[in-house]
């Protein structure tokens, strides 16, 4: 029975995938469209699902007392206050903490972001002597000096390597990534690689 | 007080939560990490229903005229979630598998085709247009040819460095070896990489200062403004 319900799988990711590609690829259709509708609706659905999950464990832990459970108590709170606005249509009540609270709390962490950078590049200094490590430092004090106001040739370079050098590494980059995806999606399309079936 | 000025001062409140962390992890911070958690999955939980949930089933199941093809069409991904939520089942997790692999095999498809008309072919046509299209300057250097030069060297050595193929070393079976013109070429696009990392490096770090800078800007406002 299992192997059935493997092959079923199969089966399921090759030919949606397929009907799928050969729409995008070769000729726009109806179907085509429609399961990309329902694929992603199903994403909603799982998202939704993933949340719900969210609120169950955090419950369970606040009803079992367990470790951190006032800090449950604290998501739910915020997560239901949300939810209650939205609810009893107070949306403009909505926006308010949206732009306020949670802006405010984003751009707080996203700020710390900026302390564990420059201890970060501290530390990546303080490893030892390579060429690397010379390359990424110069590279980085480059970056950051020849943004400052007059600062000239320091300034120049810093254009040149972004037009340059960083422009050809990211297209790498971005040219390995896509050969990977491709690699990747054509051994599901052919059945090669069936990881969803664990 | 108003609901924007409350709002406006729970922000402040939370921000100075936030940055308490840079002396050590602490409860303040905490808490202002799961408010932020909570509120968040809030969102996303209004914005899922009221933004892509309901309006498929306005237009379908809930219709005011349904017809059993809707009706369908409408239950479809209701089913896949329902066999999704079924991988949480040792006993029905099998079943689960076809929602997931409705999901991975549109996704690879989609990412193929995204992966080669976003990224492939843009990205291949202008390397080689940078190099083919390059002007010289008035007074008859072309540097625009050069760096065109240097731009199509530096992807294709980018690319052959993250190449692991190798050799096995004769005489040794555990150990392989890539050969010396990879390597050569591998190295050069390491330099490439390494030049690439520290320029995002330090964009992220411009961002990061530009953010702090703006909310060091608010706090004081908020501190000695008063709005």
């Amino acid at each position: 029975m299992n192997r059935l319900w493997s092959i079923l799988a199969a089966a399921v990711a090759v030919g949606f995938g397929l009907i799928t590609l050969f729409g995008l690829l070769l000729f726009p259709n109806p179907v085509t469209n429609a399961l990309l509708q329902i694929a992603a609706i199903t994403i909603a659905v799982s998202v939704l699902i993933g949340i719900l999950n969210l609120y169950s464990v955090h419950l369970r832990r606040l009803f079992t007392r367990g470790r951190g459970s006032g800090y449950s108590l604290v998501m739910l709170l915020a997560a239901g206050l949300v939810i209650y606005l939205w609810l009893s249509g107070q949306d403009e009540a909505n926006m308010t903490l949206l732009e306020t609270v949670q802006v405010a709390l984003e751009s707080a962490l996203a700020g710390l972001v900026l302390f564990a950078l420059v201890y970060g590049a501290y530390r990546y200094m303080r490893r030892g002597v390579t060429w690397s490590g010379i390359l990424f430092t110069v590279v980085l004090l480059i970056m950051l000096i020849g943004v400052l106001p007059g600062s000239g040739t320091i300034g120049q370079i810093r254009a040149w390597l972004l037009a340059v050098p960083v422009s050809a590494g990211e297209r790498g980059i971005l040219l390995g990534i896509a050969l990977a995806t491709v690699v990747t999606g054509v051994r599901v399309l052919i059945g090669q690689d069936r990881n969803y079936r664990e | 007080m108003s609901a924007e000025q409350l709002g406006t001062w729970v922000g402040f409140i939370f921000t100075l939560m936030v940055f308490s962390y840079l002396l050590g992890d602490n409860i303040l911070y905490r808490l202002a990490v799961f408010v932020f958690a909570g509120l968040a999955a809030g969102f996303v939980t209004m914005i899922t229903i009221e933004s892509v949930i309901m309006p498929w089933l306005n237009a379908t199941i809930l219709a005011p005229t349904p017809n059993i093809g809707a009706l369908i069409l409408g239950a479809i991904p209701l089913l896949f979630g329902l066999l999704l939520l079924a991988r949480t089942s040792r006993r029905y997790g099998r079943i689960g598998a076809i929602g997931l692999a409705f999901i991975v095999g549109i996704g690879a498809a989609v990412a193929v085709v995204g992966a080669v008309s976003g990224s492939l072919l843009p990205l291949a046509v202008r390397t080689v247009e940078d190099v083919r299209l390059a002007q010289p300057a008035a007074d008859g250097t072309n540097y625009a040819l050069l760096n065109g030069f240097l731009i199509a060297i530096g992807v294709v050595s980018t690319l052959i460095a993250f190449q692991y193929s190798a050799r096995r070393v004769p005489g040794m079976p555990d150990q392989t070896r890539r050969g010396l013109l990879i390597r050569a070429i591998g190295a050069v696009g390491q330099g490439f990489i390494v030049v690439t990392m520290a320029a995002l490096y330090g964009g992220a770090i411009l961002t990061g200062l530009t953010i702090v800078s703006d909310r060091l800007v608010y706090l004081l406002s908020r501190l000695f403004a008063g709005g």
